[in-house]
C-alpha cells in the first residue's frame, strides 16, 4: 500500500489519504482561529474602552474605524463574523473534521474512508466557502452584520446595513458550501463506521470517540439541510424579490419596504433547526475524546461505557426537538415555550449521566497530571459550568430575563466555546505523536493550560455576573445605559483576560510548530493506551496498518488489569495474553 | 456481555470486494436521500408557514404537469424493468431500459421547463407571490436533484452496457443505486406536487 511513488501534490495537497486530509483541516481551522482571535480583541478593545480613539486601528480599518472611531456598523460585522468563524471553520474544522477523519480509520482499524475522492472533495469544498467567508471582509460594505444567526430583516434587506449587501450574500454562499462540504464529510463517516470496522470490532467495542463521531454525524446530517432551505429562501428574498422572510408594512430608514406577508420568525426556525444541533456536532466529539483521554492517565477504564453510548444517543435524538428554546421572546405561544422548556429540561439528564460518568472515571484513579489529562479535565470542568448556565436558560421564565444578555454569551462561550476548546487541545497534545511521531513539549503544554484556563474562566464566568445584571450583548456603545455604567471595571478586566487568553495561544503555536520538528521523538505507543492507532507506527503510515488489519478482542478500556507487567492491552491483544473484563 | 458484543456486525461480516463496495453506496445513497429529504422537509414546512399569509394566493397549476407526473412514473417503471434485467444479466435489456429512462426523465425536465414558460406567459414570475415563489423554488431544486440522477443513469447504462465484460457484482449494484435514487426523486414529486395541488 504505501510504496507506489507518489508526487508532493498528490502525497500532501491533493491527498486521499485520510490523515492528511485530517490535518489539512486542523492547519485551516487554526488559521481561521487565528482570525477569529484577532477579530475578538478588536471586539473587547470597544467594549473596555467604548466611544475612545485608538488611532493605528483608524490606519488599519479606515472605513470600519475611522480615526480610529468604531463604527457601529463595523462593530456589529466584527461580533457576526467572529461567531460564524469559531463555530463553523475553527471548532467544525479542526475538532469535527479535522480529528474525525483523523481518528476514525485509526480507530476502528480501516486503511482508509469508505469514500476517500469524497473526502478530498469536502475538504476542498469546505476550503473554498471558508475563503467565500473571509472574502465579505474586502467587499463593498463589509462583511455580514446580521449576527452569526444572521436574522432577517438585517440579512435581507440589502440596504438595512452596509453589512447586509454584497458581504451577506457571501455569508450564506459560504454557508451553502460549508453544508456540502459537512454533508460529504459525514456521509464518509456513517458509512466508514458501518462498514469498514475490523474483524471484532463490534459497534459495541467502539471507542467512544468514535461514536460520539457517528451520531455527531448523523445529527448534522439531518439537521443541516434546514439552514440550506433557509439560505435559498432568504437569497430569493434578496435577489429575486420575494418575500419568504419579509414581513407586511416593514419600515426601514423610515422608507416602507416593498414586501409582503413574510415571516421572520421563519427563518428563525430553520436556522435552529440547524443551530441547535450544531452545538452538539462541536460538543459531542470533545467528550467522546475526553471519555477516551482519561483512563490513559487514570489508568482504570472509563466508568458506564454503555451507558454513556446510549446517552450519546440519546443527547443527539433530544437535540432535534428543542430548537424552539432559543426562541422564547418571540411571541411563540405559551405551550411551545413550555414544550421547548421540558425538551430542554429532558436533555439535561443524558448530559448529566455523561458528567456523572465523567466524575466516576476520575474516581478512585490515580491521576498522571500529564498535558492531554489537564486539558481533558477542562473538558470535565467547562462542561459542567456551562451546563449549570444552561439549567437557567433552558427555564423559560428566566430566559425572558436572561435572553440576549451577557449571560448567554458567557454560557455558550463555556459550552461551544470551552468545552470544544478544551476537547480540541486535549485531541492535539494527544494524538501529536501518532501525526507526526514526536511529542509536544511538557513544559510549554502546561503552561498553555493555566494561561488559556485561568483567563477563560475570568472571562466567561464574569460574563454570567453582568448579564445578571442586565448587560446586553451587541451593543457597541453599551455604556450610554445608565443602569449599567458600573459595569465598566469589570468589562475592562473581562478585556484583559481576554488578551491574555489570546496571547497565551502562542505558547501553543510555538510548541507547536517547534514540536513538529525538534520535538522528542515518540514511540509507537506513548500513553500507553489501549485503542488501536496506537498499534501502529507513529506517525501512522500510509495505509495505517501494515501488511494486515488488527482483529480485536477486547473493549477499548482495558486498563487496571495485570497483563505480564503491564496495566493495559490494547483492543487487538489476545484473550490469552491478558484477561478480557468487557 | 462479551456474547452480545460478538454478536454485532462487525466489518468483515459484511463480505468483501464488490459486495462490501455495493453495501457501502447503497448506504451513502440512503443516507444522501435522508439529508434530501430534509432539505425538502424544510421547503415544506415554509410553504405551509406562508400559506397561512395573508398575501397567499393559490394558482391553478399548468395542466402538463400531470403528463409529466405520468412521464416520470413511467420511467420509474421502465428502470426498474432494467434493474431486474441487470439481475438476470441480460445486459443488452438492462442498459436499454435505464437509458430510455433517462430519455423519460429529460422528457419531465422540458415538460417542467414549458410548465415555467407557460406560467411566465401568464405574466407569473418568481416575485408575483409566495406561492408562485415556492413552485418556481422547488421545481428548480427538484429539477436540479434531476440532473444529478440523469448523470449517474447515463454512467449506469454505460457500464450495464459493458455487464458482461465488468464485475458483474458491481455492475448490478450500479443499477440498484440509480433505481433508488430515480423512485425516491419520482416519489419526491409525487409528495411535492400533491402539497402544491392542495394547500
Ligand atoms: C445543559 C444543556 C443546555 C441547556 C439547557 C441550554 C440552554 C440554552 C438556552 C435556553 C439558550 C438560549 C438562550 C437565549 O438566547 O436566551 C442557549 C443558548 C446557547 N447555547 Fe445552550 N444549552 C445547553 C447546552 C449547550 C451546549 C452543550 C452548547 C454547545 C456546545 C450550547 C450552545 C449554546 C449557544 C451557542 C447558544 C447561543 C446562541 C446565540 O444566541 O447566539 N448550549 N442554551
Ligand atoms: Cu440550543
Amino acid at each position: 500500500m504505501s510504496d507506489h511513488p507518489q508526487s508532493f501534490w498528490s502525497k500532501y495537497i491533493f491527498s486521499f489519504d485520510h490523515k492528511v486530509i485530517g490535518i489539512q483541516y486542523i492547519v485551516t481551522g487554526f488559521v481561521m482561529a487565528g482570525i477569529g482571535a484577532l477579530l475578538s480583541i478588536l471586539i473587547r478593545l470597544q467594549i473596555a474602552w467604548p466611544g475612545q480613539p485608538i488611532e493605528f486601528l483608524g490606519k488599519l480599518f479606515p472605513e470600519g474605524m475611522p480615526g480610529g472611531y468604531m463604527m457601529p456598523e463595523f462593530y456589529i460585522a466584527l461580533v457576526t463574523m467572529h461567531g460564524t468563524i469559531m463555530v463553523f471553520f475553527f471548532i467544525s474544522y479542526v475538532l469535527v473534521s479535522g480529528f474525525g477523519n483523523f481518528l476514525i480509520p485509526l480507530q476502528i482499524g480501516a486503511r482508509d474512508m469508505a469514500f476517500p475522492l469524497l473526502n478530498m472533495l469536502s475538504y476542498w469544498v469546505g476550503l473554498v466557502s471558508a475563503l467565500v467567508m473571509l472574502g465579505a471582509f474586502f467587499v463593498e460594505g463589509g462583511a455580514a452584520a446580521s449576527g452569526w444567526t444572521a436574522y432577517p430583516p438585517l440579512s435581507a434587506l440589502e440596504s438595512a446595513v452596509p453589512g447586509s449587501g454584497m458581504g451577506q450574500t457571501l455569508w450564506l454562499l459560504s454557508m451553502a458550501l460549508f453544508i456540502v462540504s459537512f454533508t460529504m464529510g459525514g456521509l464518509n463517516y456513517v458509512a466508514t463506521i458501518f462498514s469498514m470496522r475490523a474483524p471484532g470490532m463490534s459497534m459495541m467495542r467502539m471507542p467512544l470517540t468514535v461514536w460520539s463521531y457517528f451520531v455527531a454525524a448523523i445529527l448534522g446530517l439531518l439537521a443541516f439541510p434546514a439552514l440550506t432551505a433557509g439560505a435559498v429562501m432568504l437569497l430569493f428574498d434578496r435577489h429575486l424579490g420575494t418575500s419568504f422572510f419579509l414581513p407586511a408594512g416593514l419600515v426601514v430608514g423610515g422608507e416602507l419596504v416593498q414586501a409582503g406577508g413574510g415571516s421572520p420568525l421563519l427563518w428563525q426556525h430553520l436556522f435552529w433547526f440547524l443551530g441547535h444541533p450544531e452545538v452538539y456536532v462541536l460538543l459531542l466529539p470533545a467528550l467522546g475524546i475526553a471519555f477516551d483521554v482519561l483512563p490513559a492517565f487514570t489508568r482504570k477504564p472509563v466508568f458506564g461505557y454503555r451507558l454513556s453510548v446510549y446517552a450519546l444517543i440519546a443527547t443527539g435524538a433530544l437535540g432535534m426537538i428543542v430548537w424552539g428554546h432559543h426562541m422564547f421572546v418571540s411571541g411563540m405561544s405559551p405551550f411551545s415555550g413550555e414544550y421547548f422548556s421540558i425538551a430542554t429540561m429532558l436533555i439535561t439528564i443524558p448530559m448529566a449521566i455523561i458528567g456523572v460518568n465523567f466524575l466516576a472515571s476520575l474516581w478512585g484513579g490515580r491521576v498522571i497530571f500529564k498535558t492531554p489529562m489537564l486539558f481533558a479535565l477542562g473538558v470535565v470542568a467547562f462542561f459542567g459550568t456551562g451546563g449549570l448556565g444552561g439549567l437557567f436558560l433552558g427555564n423559560a421564565t428566566a430566559d425572558i430575563q436572561l435572553h440576549e444578555t451577557y449571560f448567554v454569551v458567557g454560557h455558550f462561550h463555556f459550552m461551544i466555546g470551552g468545552v470544544t476548546l478544551m476537547g480540541t487541545f486535549t485531541a492535539i497534545y494527544f494524538w501529536f505523536p501518532k501525526m507526526f511521531g514526536r511529542y509536544m513539549s511538557e513544559g510549554l503544554g502546561r503552561a498553555h493550560f493555566w494561561f488559556t484556563v485561568a483567563p477563560f474562566y475570568t472571562l466567561f464566568l464574569g460574563q454570567h455576573f453582568l448579564g445578571l445584571q442586565g448587560l446586553t450583548r451587541r451593543y457597541y456603545a453599551w455604556d450610554s445605559y445608565q443602569y449599567v455604567a458600573d459595569a465598566l471595571p469589570t468589562n475592562v478586566l473581562l478585556s484583559v483576560a481576554a488578551f491574555v487568553l489570546v496571547s497565551g495561544q502562542v505558547l501553543f503555536l510555538g510548541n507547536f510548530v517547534w514540536s513538529i520538528f525538534r520535538g522528542r521523538v515518540a514511540e509507537r505507543n506513548p500513553w500507553q493506551a489501549t485503542t488501536l492507532e496506537w498499534t501502529t507506527a507513529s506517525p501512522a503510515p500510509h495505509g495505517n496498518f501494515g501488511e494486515h488489519i488488527p482483529v480485536v478482542h477486547r473493549w477499548p478500556y482495558e486498563y487496571g488489569i495485570d497483563a505480564g507487567g503491564e496495566d493495559f492491552a490494547d483492543q487487538s491483544v489476545a484473550p490469552d495474553r491478558a484477561p478480557v473484563t468487557a | 456481555m462479551q456474547a452480545a458484543v460478538t454478536a454485532t456486525v462487525t466489518g468483515s461480516a459484511l463480505g468483501v470486494g464488490s459486495e462490501l463496495r455495493n453495501f457501502q453506496l447503497r448506504l451513502g445513497m440512503w443516507v444522501f436521500l435522508g439529508t434530501v429529504t430534509m432539505l425538502f422537509a424544510a421547503f415544506s414546512s415554509a410553504f405551509m408557514v406562508r400559506s397561512a399569509g395573508t398575501d397567499w394566493h393559490a394558482m391553478p397549476l399548468p395542466r402538463i404537469l400531470w403528463w409529466n407526473t405520468g412521464l416520470i412514473m413511467l420511467s420509474s417503471v421502465v428502470l426498474d424493468y432494467g434493474r431486474r434485467c441487470a439481475n438476470q444479466s441480460r445486459w443488452g435489456s438492462a442498459a436499454a431500459a435505464v437509458g430510455g429512462a433517462g430519455l423519460l426523465g429529460l422528457l419531465f425536465l422540458l415538460g417542467q421547463l414549458d410548465a415555467w414558460r407557460q406560467l411566465a406567459q401568464a405574466g407569473i414570475s418568481v416575485p408575483t407571490g409566495p406561492f408562485a415563489a415556492s413552485f418556481y423554488m422547488m421545481t428548480g431544486l427538484h429539477a436540479l436533484h434531476l440532473m444529478a440522477a440523469l448523470a449517474l443513469l447515463g454512467w449506469g447504462a454505460w457500464r450495464l452496457w459493458r455487464g458482461a465484460l465488468d464485475d458483474e457484482v458491481a455492475v448490478r449494484g450500479v443499477a440498484s443505486l440509480c433505481a433508488t435514487f430515480w423512485h425516491f426523486l419520482g416519489g419526491l414529486w409525487l409528495y411535492l406536487f400533491a402539497m402544491m395541488l392542495l394547500l
